[in-house]
């Protein structure tokens, strides 16, 4: 019965953690701040995800796949988020060092031409 | 009607703000749309798979998965260097 409940409570985290991300990513205004939503489906929905998956189904093959696509979208999404942002600050600027008034503690001397 | 397909009728209405962000706005914003969408799909497959039972299906979301990360690198490419 508790199993049950639980089963129950981590479909509807999935369901409230998507809804969050799309909605936050939705009224976001700039790019960057919209990337940052995407950690929530990928982190706590396929989490939840699996916890949901194994109460249902028990430790098999199906249980197995659901937790490498959770740990595949962890790690594939810290590394797509990564490269937009990158592809984003590179689109604006040309480079993406940083500049003086970004603010950062150090900032790399670039070689004189 | 089980509480899978009722998660995934959830999940998939999560598709239609993703819509707005993919075809509206600045290009930097569509492409975090399409990233998120590729998200979403892949987490709705695996709910689909089990709310009807096609246990074997799960392979597709999985499959999806692992195309996410190149797909997206293909964009991102194209946005930084030519778009």
């Amino acid at each position: 019965m508790i199993s049950r409940d639980i089963f129950a409570a981590s479909l509807a985290l999935v369901a409230l953690s998507c809804w969050i991300g799309a909605l936050g990513a939705w009224r976001m205004h700039k790019p960057v701040q919209a990337l940052h939503y995407l950690a929530l489906p990928t982190g706590a929905g396929a989490i939840f995800l699996v916890v949901a998956v194994v109460l249902e189904t028990g430790w098999g093959a199906t249980a197995a796949k659901m937790i490498a696509i959770s740990a595949i979208l962890i790690v594939t999404n810290a590394v797509g988020a990564h490269a937009a942002a990158r592809a984003f600050r590179v689109r604006k600027l040309d480079h993406w060092q940083p500049r003086e008034e970004d603010g950062v503690e150090f900032i790399p001397q670039r070689p004189k031409a | 009607m089980n509480l899978w397909l009722a998660a995934s009728y959830a999940v998939g209405l999560c598709l239609v703000p993703c819509a707005d962000l993919c075809l509206r706005g600045p290009v930097e914003r569509r492409l975090v749309g399409l990233e998120l969408a590729g998200i979403l799909v892949t987490i709705l497959l695996v709910l689909l798979t089990l709310g009807f039972h096609r246990l074997p299906f799960i392979d597709l979301a999985l499959t999806l998965a692992i195309m996410l990360l190149g797909a997206s690198l293909v964009f991102v490419r194209f946005l930084e260097k030519h778009l």
